[in-house]
């Protein structure tokens, strides 16, 4: 099992973590969690008048006896909860140091985990995977090992764009849940598309935009051709100051137009550099934004 | 300010530069070089040059820091061959002429960064030269006291400048006409052709030439000269606050009292604004002799009085002590210093040949006239003797007299006959004895000459006398109705004077006055100044030498074919002569004593000073100004010259190495990457 994808001291901390969803979702199997639908479970929910066809069983024969009334108790439903890690797996994920695609694993392992632990489903994804390729699903803690092989398993080759990339996934997986998108959403296509595939969904979706460190401040000098890692295209710079600055503002309009997409659409965005700690990411940021608690 | 471009490119060449420039840009756009660099995604980079490229054309040149350099190396490159310039006139005309003035004068260091007047009117011509047009030529001539071509007519710039390199600085007087009619004749050649018809057409069609005149201006103006086709431009040298001491004068003479012992005469002056003390050091062949000092006012001259005793011959020199000069800021060296020849003093040595005659006896027995020197009475019949005929043979009279008789052959000295013509054709008018007149009547006498200095002529009566014929060269003294009956001619190396009346007659076997002139004071005068004029201080000031430049008649002791003169400069030079001609030293161009030998014994000294007011004088001429017209000093005929400024000031030394920086500058960018 690679380690370094979730060392034990981040496990020992992800253990006291579980994912939450705001929406209210139909989980195929009994989860551990509860869910806003009510259901069969121990724990009381309410009461409500009897109408004929309510099973016998949930009746409450003490109020019965006190009111007269045939009163049916009803319970918290407890269920699973889906949960999709989607990396974009492509080749400028492959940049930095650690990579972004090696921090979205870290990521994605870290996020799985508590899935894992908390009973829920978890399907890991990438976005080159073909429509009918499913990935692995897992479920309970004993999957954490197959989960992270699977991880292992992924190169930042794939040259899917993010558009058919996302399609694809939904076409895979109807079911809802929560899906977590790990990109850098530097796609010449745009992202508008794909992330509006998520919203289709229905899913309770997370975007994760991770940049390297270098993209969000390069250290480059001189006259330079910049070629593109993912096509042929090319861009030929001076790097100058007003060239950086120009960078700079370009670069924090296209995450602030992501975020401003992202609130807009009901979708929950957060901005991520390869050098933030997974943990910290976790315990500060997603709490805050709700994804865990 | 007047500031100017000159174009040294042909519209061929500042093409290539423009080429250059466009090459600059091409290479900048193209960017053959950029080192390749695989980047996650070029999609912002684009955003971001997408955006400057909206902005502007100048946001994407801003950054191009190294191309803007290139640009303005090249800009400074192309600047630089535009030469531009300020301050000056531009080089007007096709025909320059460049009167570059090289006297004394030019020698004071009073021109920018102590530089001589003449060093900075090189540069001057040399700037000039610089601008000229193409195809306009110019010529050069320098001048003192005497204008010297230095080229001719070229359009040869590198020429024009190498001659301009030869003219060196002399130590001579300013004569500015000279230079003039050179310069007129040179520019304007006054060619005629006459056609049949008897029309006079100028063969070459007079062109305008435009005169650049580089003096201090320390010389009279010139008066009758006619400009013609010429412009003069007067490019004045040298600082208006300039100080100057010098000595004007250096003579030694016998002292009035004691005839044995000498005196030096110095006058000093003083071209300042100050009053200035001046000290005088006088040496003798190098050793100290005397010192003296004198307290002289503002453009003021004062006399020193030097007592030498009795002084050995040698090289007297007086000079202007290093603290006066130091004190009053003294700029031209040349005046500090004057020079003298102490001769050993020699007595004249006189011979009258007179039958008797008791009034000349007497005005030539005065104390005076005994200063002079020797003077000795002989009948006639000593004119046989072989004695006589040695001496006058070889030049051992100073003067001989001869009253009322005449020698077979003039002798080898002055003469001055009484009542008879000399030897010899050149006083008879051929064979015709000259014609006797009586009871002539005086008309007028030559005031000028110094044989008449301070003489009244008119209360006199002479009974006979011979009406003189004036040989080649001869001067009338004495004018009568009937002719001249006193002249002075010269001859050879010497001089006869002849007065055509006797004083004394003897008839029968008794003297009688022939005039009552010995009855009236101009009678002893007028001996006195023939004693004065060839004995005393004719041959004294003939051995005072002369300015430099001048030539130097040398008149030998002996009667040797062959003299040396050990020059100043060390040099030593062989003379010779024909006849008894003085021989003539023309290489006396440096100030000095020039020490005669004559059969390897020294004899003479001559000394050679510049001595001249004008020259030492250097503040150079107070130009005045009418409104709106340029200043004038100079005044040519009757046109007053104006001033011009001195040649233009090049700026393109400063842009070349302004364009050097640039360079430095953006190799220290290329290395750094230093963002803009």
């Amino acid at each position: 099992m690679p380690a370094d994808l979730l060392p034990p001291d981040l496990m020992a901390q992800l253990e006291r973590l579980e994912l939450v969803t705001r929406k209210v979702f139909r989980g195929r199997m009994k989860g551990e969690r509860r869910s806003k639908k009510q259901g069969q479970s121990v724990e009381f929910a309410d009461f409500r008048n009897y109408v004929p066809g309510d099973d016998l069983r949930s009746l409450d024969w003490n109020l019965y006896a006190r009111l007269d009334k045939l009163i049916v108790k009803l319970f918290l439903e407890e269920e699973d909860l889906h949960v999709y890690v989607l990396i974009d797996a492509s080749p400028s994920m492959g940049f930095g140091e650690p990579t972004k695609l090696e921090y979205a694993k870290q990521l994605a392992a870290a996020l799985g985990f508590v899935g894992l632990v908390r009973s829920d489903r978890v399907v890991i994804d990438t976005l080159g995977q073909a429509a009918g390729a499913k990935g692995p699903v897992l479920r309970g803690r004993k999957s954490v090992a197959r989960m992270l092989d699977h991880l292992a398993s992924i190169e930042p080759t794939e040259t899917t764009s993010l558009v058919d990339g996302v399609k694809k996934f939904c076409l895979r997986n109807r079911g809802r849940g929560v899906v977590v998108l790990i990109t850098d959403l530097l796609d010449k296509s745009g992202y508008d598309a794909a992330l509006r595939y998520l919203v289709g969904q229905r899913l309770d979706a997370y975007v994760i935009q991770v940049l390297s460190q270098e993209e969000i401040d390069p250290a480059m000098v001189g006259d330079l051709k910049l070629l593109d890692c993912e096509d042929d295209d090319f861009a030929e710079i001076t790097v100058s100051r007003p060239l950086l600055d120009r960078y700079k503002r370009t670069l924090d309009a296209f995450t602030a137009g992501a975020q401003e997409f992202c609130s807009k659409r009901g979708l929950n965005y957060l901005l991520a550099h390869n050098e933030l700690p997974v943990k910290t990411l976790l315990t500060n940021y997603m709490r805050r934004r709700g994804l865990v608690r | 300010m007047d500031f100017t471009f000159r174009n040294t490119l042909s519209p061929l060449q500042w093409g290539l530069i423009a080429a250059t420039a466009l090459g600059v840009f091409a290479l900048y756009f193209l960017k053959l070089r950029r080192a390749p660099l695989e980047v996650p995604s070029t999609l912002l980079w684009k955003r971001a040059i997408d955006d400057l490229r909206v902005n502007s054309l100048w946001q994407r040149l801003r950054q191009s820091l190294l191309l803007w350099l290139q640009l303005l190396l090249l800009a400074l490159a192309a600047l630089a061959l535009l030469r531009p310039g300020w301050k000056g006139s531009d080089v007007q005309g096709q025909r320059l002429i460049f009167l570059v003035d090289n006297s004394a004068s030019m020698g004071a260091s009073d021109a920018p960064a102590n530089a001589q007047r003449l060093a900075a009117a090189k540069e001057t011509v040399g700037n000039l030269i610089d601008q000229m047009d193409r195809g306009a030529t110019g010529m050069i001539i320098s001048f003192a006291d005497q204008p010297r071509v230095v080229q001719e007519f070229t359009a040869n710039t590198r020429l024009l400048r190498e001659r301009l390199e030869t003219i060196t600085l002399t130590s001579r007087t300013t004569d500015l006409l000279g230079a003039l009619k050179l310069a007129d004749s040179l520019a304007n050649p006054a060619q005629v052709a006459i056609e049949e018809g008897g029309v006079e057409t100028p063969v070459v069609t007079p062109e305008p030439a435009t005169l650049y005149l580089l003096t201090d201006g320390k010389f009279a103006d010139v008066k009758d000269f006619s400009l013609g086709n010429l412009y003069p431009i007067h490019i004045p040298m040298g600082s208006l606050a300039t100080n100057n001491l010098a000595i004007l004068a250096l003579s030694v003479r016998r002292s009035e009292t004691n005839p044995a012992s000498q005196q030096a005469f110095v006058q000093v002056a003083n071209f300042s604004d100050e009053p200035r003390q001046i000290d005088v050091e006088l040496t003798l062949d190098g050793i100290f002799l005397d010192a003296r000092g004198a307290k002289v006012g503002a453009q003021e001259a004062t006399g020193m009085t030097f007592a030498l005793g009795e002084a050995a011959g040698g090289k007297l020199e007086a000079r202007i002590a290093t603290d006066s000069l130091t004190a009053a800021g003294d700029k031209l060296a040349i005046d500090n210093v004057a020079y003298a020849g102490i001769n050993d003093i020699e007595p004249g040595k006189v011979l009258v040949v007179t039958p008797g005659n008791i009034a000349l006896e007497t005005a030539l027995a005065t104390d005076r006239t005994k200063r002079y020197g020797e003077i000795t009475f002989q009948p006639p019949r000593i004119l046989e003797e072989p004695e006589y005929q040695q001496a006058a043979a070889t030049g051992a009279y100073d003067l001989v007299i001869f009253d009322r008789c005449t020698p077979k052959e003039s002798p080898r000295a002055n003469t001055v006959y009484i009542g008879e013509l000399p030897p010899g054709p050149t006083w008879r008018d051929g064979e015709n004895p000259a014609p006797k007149i009586s009871v002539p009547q005086i008309l007028d006498w030559n005031r000028a000459h110094p044989l008449l200095a301070n003489i009244e002529l008119g209360n006199f009566d002479i009974v006979d006398s011979l009406a003189l014929p004036l040989p080649p060269g001869g001067v009338p003294l004495i004018d009568s109705a009937d002719g001249p009956i006193a002249a002075v001619a010269p001859r050879e190396g010497y001089e006869d004077v002849v007065l055509g009346f006797p004083i004394l007659v003897a008839i029968d076997g008794k003297l009688q006055r022939n005039t009552d002139w010995i009855n009236r004071h101009s009678f002893p005068t007028f001996w006195l100044n023939v004693l004065d004029y060839f004995v005393g201080e004719r041959s004294e000031a003939l051995r005072a030498g002369g300015q430099p430049g001048q030539s130097l008649a040398i008149k030998p002791v002996t009667n040797l074919r062959e003299i040396e003169v050990a020059l100043p400069t060390g040099r030593t030079t062989k003379l010779s002569r024909q006849g008894d001609e003085p021989f003539q030293l023309h290489d006396t161009d440096t100030p000095g004593v020039y020490t005669v030998s004559e059969a390897g014994t020294t004899t003479q000294r001559l000394a050679v000073n510049l001595f001249s007011r004008d020259e030492s004088d250097i503040r150079p001429r107070t130009p005045t100004a009418a409104e709106g017209e340029a200043p004038t000093a100079i005044t040519i005929g009757a046109t007053a010259v104006g001033q011009a400024a001195p040649a233009r000031q090049e700026l393109w030394r400063p842009l070349l190495l302004a364009a050097l920086v640039v360079l430095v500058v953006e190799w220290y960018i290329y290395n750094r990457r230093v963002y803009l």
